[in-house]
């Protein structure tokens, strides 16, 4: 039972940090990354394989967050001309391409057969038994150093040009701004995040193949932040630990419900994300919390 | 090489449909619809449904299919995106997202995820001129002209259609003329998704029915309705047949699971030189 409330917990946390990247991507600074699970991917693997010809965790983490963090920017200018309908399809695109190429270049990410034998960071430190606990609290360190580094630069004056391109880029760059590069500072930030959600999902699994990543990040990421209110950091994080919570608390239902096999209830659950985040867009377009700086009613 | 190009104008001409029924929605709504990956599932295990749980031959089914998908659609407008409208196109875009992942697993809730066939006979391919061509793709070239066909014929002769046209070009204009922009909406989406259910029974008869299938035709689609200037319906069918042939001649080099790769090259190769799609005008794309 207890492990099977870290296991959660753990994905939870995960899941949470992606949502926060995408609040700051597209609640933040209105670019819709519709790719999310591709860079979570591409985090996975490069600390993954890095962690496995014998890094150190935690430089593999940090690395797989700079190339997260660069291949995050590279892809927002393919698309800085236009809107946002096509950045969401970049995005995709990509994703497509990174979970395409992953599972066929088998000499370098042995393909489908997957990457196992991930040590997780401060293995050696720790006795065997603690490990889960050790790292669900890493896990949380990160998400909270994640939001806290959030609201700092939202509450920068940077974070007030990024809402300024996502409201009007036409007049930020009439002000001067320069709109290309906070967009793509803005991916490559959100794109850092994901690399540490993809960092920490290779290392609690210890085994990373293709097939673990799908759309259902993007779904739950989506729906987080909707539930949250477009930019609120802190309400991504009440979303995260009631909705998500109850969503991944949904697998024990397995056992309960004798009628429905593992898949269809994974089937029900990602109906129900879509079912509700069109929901919450028609009755509560707002969220829960409103964004920072516009809760005084002066919108 | 000309078997290469043969295919390719197959493949393309099956990306048609879909990449045409996402630009039709995209110029009368004004939004890029993510469900089409979904639409196109959707209506594949409809027909499946009538083909082999009910029995009916394919044509049959295909129309029963269509039919009852196009409700679908039209039941899924009433819900999502009525109560939406006026909202920005990124809205509607994300409540599309949430369309599409509610489709495509209500099928998996129902079907499972296992890869099915539908229920027809298997043929040999013929030769002609060299060339080997199967009998779903003689199929496929047939109904897509049909289709095509069909959809310019309903856009430029009938009234139905120079009213979607008025709406595309200036929804308030029209308005003021006394256009039913709702009606106008609700044909869209019949048209919309009947082209979806359509695609959907060709790609299940070229390859296999699966929940997936539709997710991996969304970057054929989206990359040939850009190609052709996302907006203007007829010229995405252009854009589709050339996205095919390249494709499918890129198989010459790369390895041919790589065909979404050279379908992503060409979409950011696009956006980064033309973005206004091949037959655009500059600055009408948005």
């Amino acid at each position: 039972m207890i492990s099977y409330l870290v296991a959660t917990l753990v994905l939870v946390a995960i899941a949470t940090i992606a949502a926060l990247a995408l609040n700051l991507q597209w609640g933040l600074g209105g670019l819709v990354n519709f790719g999310l699970f591709g860079f979570y991917m591409l985090g996975a693997y490069v600390c993954g394989l890095l962690v496995v010809s014998g890094t150190p965790p935690l430089l593999a983490m940090a690395v797989a967050m700079l190339a997260t963090a660069a291949v995050s920017a590279a892809v927002s200018l393919i698309s800085v001309r236009l809107s946002e309908d096509y950045l969401a399809i970049v995005t995709l695109g990509f994703a497509e391409c990174v979970r395409l190429f992953i599972s066929y270049e088998e000499w370098l990410t042995r393909g489908t057969l997957g990457v196992p034998g991930i040590e997780r960071p401060f293995a050696g430190w720790v006795p065997a038994a603690w490990s889960d606990g050790v790292f669900l609290a890493f896990s949380f360190a990160c998400l909270l150093l994640s939001f806290l580094f959030l609201r700092k630069i939202t509450r920068a004056p940077f974070g007030r040009l990024v809402r300024a391109t996502r409201d009007d880029a036409t007049v930020a760059e009439a002000l001067g701004k320069n709109v290309l590069a906070v967009r793509a500072k803005v991916f490559a930030i959100g794109g850092a995040l994901l690399g540490v959600a993809g960092s920490l999902h290779a290392f609690y699994y210890s085994y990373i193949d293709p097939t673990q990543f799908t759309t259902a990040l993007n779904a739950y990421a989506f729906m987080a932040v909707i539930i949250a209110g477009r930019g609120s950091h802190i309400g991504v994080l009440i979303a995260g630990f009631s909705v998500i919570l109850l969503l991944e608390g949904s697998r024990f239902l397995v056992d309960v419900i004798p009628f429905l096999d593992g898949a269809q209830l994974a089937a029900l659950r990602l109906f129900i994300v879509g079912a509700g985040l069109i929901a919450i867009l028609i009755y509560k377009p707002d969220g829960l919390v409103r964004e920072y700086r516009l809760r005084s009613g002066a919108s | 090489m000309a078997q290469l190009v043969f295919n390719g104008l197959v493949t393309g001409l099956l990306i048609a449909l879909p990449a045409l029924s996402l630009a039709l929605v995209f110029s009368v709504l004004r939004f890029a619809n993510y469900a089409i990956g979904s639409m196109l599932t959707l209506g594949a295990y409809l027909v499946y449904g009538f083909n082999v749980g009910f029995g009916l031959p394919l044509p049959l089914a295909a129309l029963a299919g269509a039919i009852l998908g196009a409700g679908l659609a039209l039941l899924i407008n009433r819900l999502v995106y009525e109560p939406l409208r006026g909202r920005s196109g990124v809205t509607l875009l994300v409540a599309s997202i949430g369309v599409g992942i509610a489709l495509e697993n209500a099928v998996r809730f129902f079907a499972g995820s296992t890869t099915r066939g539908f229920d027809v006979e298997v043929a040999r391919p013929l030769r002609l001129l060299g060339l080997r061509i199967n009998h779903e793709q003689i199929l496929t070239i047939a109904i897509v002209l049909a289709a095509l066909v069909t959809i310019w014929i309903i856009f430029r002769f009938t009234r139905l259609g120079r009213a979607m046209r008025a709406v595309a070009d200036n929804p308030d204009l029209a308005a003021v003329r006394g256009i039913p922009r709702t009606q106008v909406i609700r044909t869209t989406w019949i048209i919309s998704s009947v082209l979806a259910t359509l695609a959907g029974v060709l790609v299940g008869l070229d390859g296999n029915v699966d929940p997936q299938m539709g997710w991996n035709y969304i970057l054929p689609v989206f990359t040939a309705a850009i190609l052709g200037g996302i907006g203007n319906p007829m010229a995405a069918v252009a854009g589709a047949v050339l996205l095919g042939i390249t494709e499918e001649l890129a198989t010459l080099v790369l390895a041919p699971h790589y065909r979404t790769i050279v379908a992503f090259a060409v979409m950011a190769l696009l956006l980064l030189v033309r973005p206004s799609g091949l037959f655009g005008t500059p600055g009408v794309a948005r």
